[in-house]
C-alpha cells in the first residue's frame, strides 16, 4: 500500500481495502439501480448515462486521491463523486433537478455535479475538455506550493480528441502531476474500439508522451486500485503524468433508453463473472458484503426520498450566477 | 461619462508598454498572477509586449507553452478554477477559433454550470485587428462573437492609458475577461500613469470628443480615425462627439444615450465586419432607446463582407478610413 492512498486506508491491510471499495461499490451499484427504477417508472427529463459495470474502475481509482486532489470525473453515472466524498442528497439533488443539488438546481442528469470542498470540479460537456482543464488545475498545484495530483477521467471514445494531445504533450514535459484514467467500455455510443483505435491499447499511446501508459482490468477493482496508486506516488513525488487504461464494459446503453441495436457483442456483457461488484463480493465473507447492501439499500433509499420530496428550483435561477 | 484623465505627471510610453507594465505590476501586487502563451517568455512575445518578464518573475510563472490553443485556453481555465489567476496569450485574436471551446464554454460557462461552485478569474489576450499583410487568419476582429456567449467580458483599449488601466482591473476582475489588444496600435503614444492603483472601470465609456453634430460611437483602432475625421470635419463646421466605449460587456449605453439625445444622429464605427458587429447591436439599442430622439437612422461603417486580404494596401480597402467616417457623417448630417 503506498503512501499516497487517502487518508482512511493509508497503510491498511488488503481485507480493508477490499470492504471498503466494496462499500463504495455497492453504494453506486444501489444507486444506479435505483435511477434506472426511477426512469422505468417515471421518466426522464434528463440525459442519464449508465455506470453500471464501471463501478471497478471509479471506486478504484478514485479511493486513491485524498480529499484535496482535484477530480475531473467522465459522464458514466456517478460513482466517481460519491467516492470522492460528495453527498449523495446534492449528487441526487443535481440528477433529479432539485434545489438540494450541487448546483442549486441547475442540474437534471449526469452532468454538473460539483464540489470543490473535495475535489471534485466538473466534467466537460464537450468530452476530452478535461484534459486542458486537468492540467490547468495541476499547474495551480504546483504555483501554490500544494502536492496534489489531479485525476482525469474519460472513455475510449474521449481519447480521440486533440485536446488530450496538446494538454498530454505539453503536461509531460512539464512534469504535470495528473492521471489520466481511461474507462475503455469498448464502445463510444455506437463506435466500437476496432473502429477508432488503430492499436489495441490506448495506453499505447503513452510512449509518445514519454509518460507510463499502464492497462489493467477494469472490472478488479483492487487491481485498478493498485495501478491508481503507483501513478498517484509517481505524480505526487514530482514524476509527472500516468495514462491508466482499465479495461471495462458498458452493460447498458450509451443513455438509459438506448436499446443499443448496433450492438453485437452483448452476450455476457454484465454476467457475474465480468461484474466488478459481483466479483469484489465473491472476496468477501457473505456476512460482510450482505451488511455493506443492506446499508447502501437504506441510504440511497432515504436519500432518493428526501430528494423526490425537495423544491424545484425558483424560475429565477436562469439568471443567476452568470457573473461572479 | 468623460475619461479619467491621467495625472499631467504620467510618463509617455507606448501601448505595448503599458500593457507590458500593467502586467509587471499585477504581478508583483499579486503572486497568484501568472502568464503563459506561445513564445511570450524567451522571445518577449512576437510583438514584443511581454519582453523582460521572463527575467523578473522566473519561468514558473512566464511560461512559454507549444502550438496547443486548446491548452493554453482551457490550462489557464482550470487554473483559474483553482487558485491561481493566470493571464494567457493566443498569439493573434484569431486563434479564439482554434480554442473555441474552451473560450466559450469553459471560461464562459463554467461558474454558471455549476451554480456559482466555480469561479473563472482569468484573461486571455488577444492581439487584434489588421497590423498590415498579416492575413485572412490573422488580421480579424471577432469580439462580436464574444459579446454573443454570456459569461465573457469584453475589452477593447484605444489608448496607452486604457491598455494599461483597463488590463490591470481585468486581471482584478472575478469573471473571465477577453482582452482585444490592438496590434495597430502597439506602437502608439500616449501619457500613461505609473500608479500602481491605476484602474479604468469596465462598462464606463470615454467621450473621446465632444461635440452637437453626431455621435460617433467608436472602437479600437477606429477611435484614432474618428477623431482624425473629427478635426477635417470641424474645419467645416461639423461637430462630432466622439465615444469610445472602452468595454462591449458591460457596454456603457447611458452614455451613449445621452449623447445622441442631445446630437439626434449617431454612426458606429468598428473595424469588425459591419454584418452582425457590435455596432449592430449598440444600432438596435439606440433606436429601442432613443428613437424619438433621432433625426436620422443610426448608421455602421464596418469591414466589407470579405476576408482581409494579405496585401497591406489591399487590407486597408476593406476597414473604415478616416475618409470613410467623414464622409458618413457628412451624408448622415445632410439627412
Amino acid at each position: 500500500m503506498s503512501s499516497a492512498t487517502a487518508s482512511d486506508s493509508a497503510g491498511a491491510p488488503a481485507a480493508d481495502l477490499a470492504t471498503r471499495l466494496y462499500r463504495d461499490m455497492t453504494r453506486i451499484r444501489t444507486v444506479e439501480l435505483r435511477m434506472r427504477r426511477f426512469i422505468d417508472e417515471h421518466g426522464f427529463g434528463g440525459f442519464w448515462h449508465p455506470g453500471i459495470g464501471q463501478e471497478g474502475v471509479q471506486a478504484g481509482a478514485v479511493s486513491v486521491l485524498r480529499r484535496e486532489d482535484p477530480l475531473f470525473y467522465a459522464h458514466r453515472g456517478l460513482g466517481y463523486a460519491l467516492v470522492k466524498g460528495m453527498s449523495l442528497d446534492e449528487l441526487l439533488g443535481d440528477l433529479l433537478g432539485r434545489v438540494t443539488g450541487s448546483t442549486g438546481g441547475k442540474g437534471g442528469g449526469t452532468v454538473h455535479f460539483v464540489d470543490p470542498d473535495v475535489g471534485v470540479l466538473g466534467q466537460g460537456g464537450t468530452l476530452g475538455s478535461s484534459f486542458p482543464l486537468g492540467a490547468g488545475a495541476a499547474i495551480s498545484a504546483r504555483l501554490l506550493g500544494e502536492d496534489k495530483v489531479v485525476a482525469i477521467f474519460f472513455g475510449d471514445g474521449a481519447a480521440a480528441r486533440g485536446t488530450f494531445h496538446e494538454a498530454a504533450l505539453q503536461a509531460s514535459v512539464w512534469k504535470l502531476p495528473l492521471v489520466w484514467i481511461c474507462e475503455n467500455n469498448g464502445w463510444a455510443i455506437s463506435a466500437p474500439i476496432t473502429e477508432h483505435s488503430p492499436t489495441e491499447d490506448i495506453a499505447d499511446r503513452a510512449v509518445a508522451y514519454g509518460v507510463p501508459g499502464v492497462v489493467v482490468d477494469g472490472q478488479d477493482a483492487l487491481a485498478v486500485h493498485e495501478a491508481m496508486a503507483e501513478a498517484v506516488d509517481r505524480a505526487r513525488g514530482g514524476g509527472g503524468p500516468t495514462l491508466i487504461e482499465a479495461k471495462t464494459e458498458r452493460v447498458r446503453g450509451h443513455y438509459e433508453g438506448d436499446n443499443q441495436p448496433y450492438r453485437d457483442d452483448l452476450e455476457g456483457v454484465g454476467t457475474p463473472g465480468r461484474d466488478p461488484v459481483a466479483l469484489l463480493r465473491s472476496r468477501l465473507p457473505e456476512a460482510v458484503s450482505e451488511e455493506l447492501d443492506e446499508a447502501a439499500r437504506v441510504e440511497v433509499e432515504a436519500a432518493f426520498e428526501r430528494t423526490l420530496a425537495a423544491a424545484r428550483p425558483d424560475p429565477s435561477i436562469v439568471l443567476k450566477d452568470v457573473w461572479a | 461619462m468623460t475619461a479619467a484623465e491621467p495625472a499631467v505627471s504620467a510618463p509617455t510610453i507606448s501601448y505595448a508598454r503599458a500593457i507590458n507594465q500593467a502586467l509587471a505590476e499585477e504581478m508583483r501586487r499579486d503572486e497568484r498572477v501568472w502568464m503563459m502563451g506561445q513564445d511570450i517568455a524567451r522571445m518577449g512575445g512576437v510583438f514584443g509586449v511581454t519582453r523582460g518578464l521572463l527575467d523578473e518573475f522566473g519561468p514558473d510563472r512566464v511560461r512559454d507553452t507549444t502550438i496547443n490553443e486548446t491548452f493554453i485556453v482551457g490550462g489557464a481555465a482550470g487554473a483559474a478554477m483553482t487558485g491561481t489567476i493566470p493571464v494567457v496569450e493566443l498569439q493573434f485574436a484569431d486563434f479564439l477559433l482554434t480554442a473555441g471551446d474552451e473560450v466559450f464554454h469553459k471560461m464562459a460557462k463554467w461558474r454558471y454550470v455549476h451554480g456559482g461552485r466555480l469561479e473563472v478569474p482569468m484573461v486571455l489576450r488577444l492581439p487584434t485587428g489588421v497590423v498590415g499583410g498579416a492575413g485572412a487568419e490573422h488580421s480579424q476582429s471577432l469580439e462580436a462573437m464574444a459579446m454573443h456567449v454570456p459569461g465573457l467580458k469584453v475589452v477593447l483599449p484605444a489608448t496607452p492609458a486604457d491598455a494599461k488601466g483597463l488590463l490591470k482591473t481585468a486581471i482584478r476582475d472575478r469573471n473571465p475577461v477577453l482582452y482585444f489588444e490592438h496590434k495597430s496600435l502597439y506602437r502608439q503614444k500616449g501619457p500613461v500613469p505609473e500608479d500602481d492603483e491605476f484602474l479604468v472601470e469596465f462598462g464606463r465609456a470615454a467621450i473621446r470628443r465632444p461635440g452637437r453634430d453626431v455621435t460617433v460611437v467608436a472602437t479600437g483602432l477606429m477611435v484614432g480615425r474618428a477623431l482624425e475625421a473629427a478635426e477635417r470635419l470641424a474645419a467645416e463646421g461639423i461637430e462630432i462627439e466622439v465615444i469610445d466605449p472602452r468595454t462591449l460587456v458591460p457596454l456603457d449605453m447611458d452614455t451613449i444615450l445621452e449623447s445622441v439625445e442631445r446630437t439626434s444622429r449617431a454612426l458606429v464605427v468598428h473595424e469588425a465586419v459591419r454584418t452582425a458587429g457590435a455596432g449592430a447591436e449598440i444600432a438596435a439599442r439606440i433606436q429601442e432607446r432613443a428613437f424619438f430622439s433621432l433625426d436620422a437612422p443610426v448608421w455602421r461603417l464596418g469591414a466589407i463582407d470579405a476576408p482581409i486580404p494579405q496585401d497591406p494596401e489591399l487590407e486597408q480597402l476593406c476597414i473604415p478610413s478616416v475618409d470613410g467616417i467623414a464622409g458618413a457623417v457628412r451624408e448622415l448630417r445632410a439627412l
